[in-house]
């Protein structure tokens, strides 16, 4: 039997797969964690037979890469492309296909928008990996050319209170996870100076063993500076700037593309090592180098690293590219070839730059303190190639490498039970306090004081929103991005996983409609989304089911809304052995604001107001706060009415421009009685509500129906008949002086004491002390 | 810009880390006076000619928040110990001159361990008192209430009792003396050297109570200067409230300036008098 292994120079091998067994192909791949499958090896086997040679172990390793789920998409894009890629809008300048979305802000300005997930990581090692994940999200914007303006992170966990018995062998507490990744996060975004202005975390038993951390970051660029993702011309140079590259994160997307389990812990150096004093200058650097014009291409080294970011950018270019393993920046001594081009060491750019320029640009980073080196050039050639010690080490063909695979699985649409349970009503003085207690529910305060959300001066309404500590959560973040114009961006991060595990389209298409409303909510129209769709794997047919009920209920919501998807991640084979995560379409909305100084928070402002609620209340209690406390299963999910919603939403936002409204929060997870609850902690006062206005429904699923399109509006009473004749609202109830929450309906008349319905909300998740 | 003396220049000092310097910036433009972003290496001349300053250009000295180096050690430390090593005759001869030399979060926190503050006996060689880890442990972003209790350069302009609201965000600003608190505690109040306290909104002393004063720190001191007045440091950051909406209850108060604003427009104050 012929070696498999042969050695051609210090520490390269060639891997003899002409000659290999089908058997010895599957070894290959599993020996060498490189997540192909047999098929995709016999394909690299068939190329290298027309190449006339056998791979070596790099180039093995840089076909695992690019082929791996995370790189290149090669399940989901046949699916988002004939759903959530189709959305045009005249505001797009260019979504999809690069590392960020770019679209129009102003006549010279545009915003750039990148959400993606760092689960794997995180779940391994929650500080590092979520920390890296803020590092990632900001490269994918610098390299657009963009000055970072705000970051956003969606996260998920186990329930905190889990009993350590029903924890599986092998994954970390919920408790340690939402520590150490809240924590790692902090610690990266406050040290690089970006505000965490939005964001949601959520719970539910789906995350035990495969936590959700999805980053999102937000950019502001001119546009004749946008900056792509691609080599210049022929004869341009690759100036690789940032940290050195070290063993860290190697293997870290094909970790990422697959499932979790008891041994997992052995793939933690598949985590890499984040360092934000590193990033902080190599923004500055990048950006003065972008700004100067010097620059005819750039990208950020994240998945697959080195490996992915010089082909990628060659690739985009319709050029080639050689890249001079010796002239690589280490951490440490005797790394492997396969491992200088595979790490996915932290805080690196791959830049392409005309030669007459290099010195320029290597100034300032020299300048900034940021190691920088020339590493390679740019030809015609469309290859990949890679040298060391003088030899080729790894000469590929890019269309193979980048475009090498695509499948289109089987997927199975699985059907759930949606009939609505009959039940007495429980007693809502008990129910009401207890939803105000849930986790899901209460207040994130202590999450969100820990990032800091203002600094750089420019976020105008905060997370936080209300009399001063007394603050509750508003709907999105405002922020000011530009010093001589009043124009503004607001942010949102949504969605509700435990919809989408019972209806995985009406449940995402309602994701959609809540970014809307959030929006709204604030006095701005909805303009972009981002999205991070997290599923479990998806060579399960009916995992891929829902993911593609998913799509479609995103796809329809957003086309009839007529806003863009602009950029996006998947995240497959989040799954650990107890199970797939509920189907968790994380979306980021960013609206325009015409004017941030007529924007609208959540508390509410004065005793004597009256309080509206727009939008009609059905009884759809699938999936919601409501039913998941009483442990009820089934029911149906809130339908989405786009037409209906947006009419809703213009005859809102006019009255808002005539400033009629004074304050206005969306109704989403716990309904109607969260939603004003949470407006009177925010100013402190008391909110009477008579339900009898809302027709012939129980009272449970007035107060708790999550139906979509609704939102509670604070009026002054002058007010009133100007706002009637702008909105069909109907006036439910009024602000109080006295602290109390009052809610009558026919025989029901009930008083709570808002203190105490604060006590239960702020120690929901972990009390500020 | 019409009205200052043309010499009228405030450095900013940043290194690896600083993040606040941006807005610090158009806190002082917004008031009329240059500011110019300064890496201590352009100070200490490790850069090419044409990138050279020189401290004595400039007579406002501001060192921003952030986190210097990364402050994975005590907060300010690295950037003081480069600052001790490299450009520490300067800025002794700086501060001695009276210029005026402010530190806000990690720069206050910069200008204790450089031995600038409290300074009893001018600079002194070492630290003499500490801003230590918030004692909850935790990093704070939350607006607070600041009472102004006695006036020095940055604040000539503000009214003594004054309450200002303005923003902090940190882990490590609990101001303290370590074992002799009660001891030197007198010395600075006799001194006048407390500038601002964590309060209510009606100026009541906060009394170490959370999340009056985010850090519990010693007597609600927020901010205190040298006893010759020209050095200020404080935790709260002034910079990011010179606007109106710029407040986290603007919705509800809606003020037509911030409540930082009267800061650098006290420097700016003192500059145009010290330039007659």
């Amino acid at each position: 039997m012929p070696e498999l292994y042969r050695k051609i120079l210090e520490n390269v091998s060639e891997i003899n797969i002409l000659e290999a067994s089908d058997s010895e192909l599957e070894d290959i791949s599993r020996e060498r964690s490189l997540g192909l499958s047999l098929g995709e090896m016999k394909k690299i086997r068939e190329y290298f037979k027309r190449e006339k040679r056998n791979p070596t172990d790099v180039e093995l390793e840089a076909l695992a890469q690019s082929w791996s789920e995370h790189c290149c998409y090669k399940t989901s894009k046949p699916i988002l492309e004939r759903t959530i890629f189709g959305i045009k809008a005249p505001q797009n300048i260019c979504v999809i296909s690069e590392d960020a979305g770019v679209v129009e802000f102003d006549g010279e300005h545009a915003y750039v928008v990148a959400l993606e997930s760092h689960n794997h990581p995180s779940a391994l090692d929650p500080y590092g990996g979520a920390a890296t994940g803020i590092g990632g999200i900001l490269r994918d914007i610098v390299c657009m050319g963009a000055q970072p303006i705000a970051l956003v992170d969606s996260l998920f966990f186990g329930p905190l209170d889990l009993p350590e018995k029903e924890l599986p062998r092998g994954t970390k507490h919920p408790r340690f996870l939402f520590k150490g990744v809240v924590s790692g996060i902090a610690a990266y975004g406050n040290r690089v100076g970006i505000p965490t202005v939005a964001g949601m975390v959520d719970f539910d038993e789906s995350y035990v063993g495969n936590c959700i951390v999805n980053v999102g970051c937000i950019g502001m660029v001119r546009k004749d500076k946008i900056a792509h993702s691609r080599a210049g011309d022929v004869g341009d140079i690759y100036i690789l700037a940032g940290g050195k590259t070290g063993r860290d994160g190697i293997h870290g997307v094909t970790f990422a593309s697959a499932e979790l389990g008891a041994e997992s812990e052995k793939d933690i150096p598949a985590v890499q090592l984040g360092y934000a004093i590193m990033k902080e200058p190599l923004i500055h650097a990048c950006l003065e180098a972008n700004n100067k014009g010097l620059l005819t291409g750039m990208k950020d080294l994240g998945g697959g690293g080195l490996s992915c970011a010089a082909s990628e950018m060659a690739h985009a270019g319709g050029k080639g590219a050689e890249v001079d393993l010796d002239k690589i920046p280490l951490k440490e001594e005797g790394m492997a070839p396969w491992e200088i081009w595979v790490s996915e060491s932290q805080e690196r750019m791959m830049l392409s730059v005309k030669p007459e320029n290099a010195e320029r640009v290597l100034q300032i980073f020299k300048f900034w303190d940021v190691p920088a080196a020339v590493v390679g050039r740019v030809d015609d050639t469309k290859r990949i190639k890679a040298t060391y010690k003088g030899k080729v080490v790894l000469d590929l063909d890019l269309d193979f490498l980048i475009r090498g695979v695509r499948y289109k699985r089987p997927y199975r649409v699985v059907g759930r039970d949606y009939s609505e349970r009959e039940f007495e009503m429980p007693d809502l003085e008990e129910i009401i306090p207890r939803i105000l207690n849930s986790p899901r529910i209460g207040s994130k305060e202590s999450v969100i004081r820990r990032y800091d959300h203002e600094v750089r001066g420019n976020t105008i309404l905060k997370p936080m929103q209300g009399l001063i500590n007394k603050q509750t959560h508003g709907d999105a973040s405002v922020l000011k991005p530009l010093k001589n114009s009043f124009r503004g961006l607001s942010i949102t991060s949504d969605v509700n996983p435990i919809l989408c595990r019972l209806d995985p389209f009406w449940g995402s298409a309602s994701a959609v409609e809540e970014v809307v409303r959030n929006l709204v909510a604030v006095n701005s129209i909805p303009h972009s989304m981002a999205d991070c769709l997290n599923f479990g794997n998806p060579e399960k047919p009916e995992c891929l089911g829902d993911f593609v009920r998913c799509c479609e209920g995103l796809y329809f919501a957003a086309s009839h809304f007529g806003i863009p998807f602009v950029s996006g991640n998947v995240s497959f084979y989040n799954e650990s052995i107890s199970g797939s995560v509920a189907p968790t379409p994380t979306l980021m909305g960013i609206g325009i604001v015409k004017d941030v100084r007529r924007v609208i928070s959540v508390d509410l402002k004065k005793a004597g107001n009256l309080i509206y609620l727009l939008g009609e209340t059905k009884r759809e209690m699938g999936g919601s706060e409501y039913y998941r406390i009483l442990g009820l299963e089934g029911g149906r999910v809130p339908r989405v009415y786009p037409e209906r919603t947006k009419k809703k939403m213009e005859s809102l936002l006019k009255a808002m421009d005539k400033d009629l409204v004074k304050s206005c929060h969306d109704l989403s997870g716990g309904g109607l009685l969260v939603s004003a609850v949470e407006m009177a902690l925010g100013g402190d006062l008391g909110i009477e509500l008579d339900l009898e206005k809302l027709g012939a429904l129980r009272t449970d699923f007035k107060l708790f129906s999550e139906s979509n399109g609704r939102w509670l509006i604070e009026v002054e009473k002058e007010d009133s008949e100007e706002f009637e004749s702008l909105v069909p609202a109907k006036r439910i109830g009024m602000v109080t002086k006295e602290t109390e929450i009052r809610i009558r309906d026919k025989r029901i008349d009930m008083n709570f004491s808002l203190n105490e319905l604060r006590d239960r909300w702020d120690s929901a998740v972990e009390r500020e002390i | 810009m019409k009205n200052m003396d043309r010499m009228t220049n405030a450095c900013i000092l940043i290194m690896e880390g600083t993040n606040c310097e941006e807005e610090t910036k158009i806190a002082f433009e917004k008031v009329g006076i240059n500011a110019e972003l300064v890496h201590l290496k352009q100070l200490t001349g490790e850069v090419p000619r044409e990138l050279k300053r020189d401290l004595f250009e400039y007579n406002i000295l501001m060192i921003p928040g952030g986190w210097s180096a990364g402050d994975y050690i005590r907060a300010g430390a690295i950037f003081a110990a480069r600052i001790k090593s490299r450009l520490m005759k300067e800025i002794e001869e700086f501060v001695e001159d009276g210029n005026v030399v402010g530190g806000i979060c990690n720069g206050f926190q910069i200008l204790i361990e450089l031995g600038l503050l409290p300074g009893f006996d001018g600079i002194s060689k070492e630290p003499e008192a500490a801003l230590t880890t918030n004692l909850n442990a935790r990093f704070q972003c939350r607006p607070v209430y600041l009472k102004h209790v006695g006036k020095c350069t940055f604040t000539e302009k503000i009214d003594e009792g004054k309450v200002l609201q303005v923003p902090v965000a940190h882990a490590e600003g609990r101001f303290t003396f370590g074992g002799e608190d009660e001891k030197y505690l007198n010395k600075l109040i006799e001194n006048g050297q407390i500038v601002f306290r964590y309060c209510h909104p009606d100026g009541t002393p906060a009394e170490g109570e959370f999340p009056w004063n985010p850090n519990g720190s010693l007597y609600d001191i927020a901010g205190i200067c040298n006893p010759e007045k020209n050095v200020l440091g404080m935790m709260p950051h002034p910079e990011r409230v010179v606007e109106g909406i710029q407040h986290a209850d603007w919705t509800r108060t809606h003020p037509s300036l911030g409540d930082g604003r009267i800061f650098f427009e006290s420097i700016a104050e003192f500059m145009r008098g010290n330039s007659k």
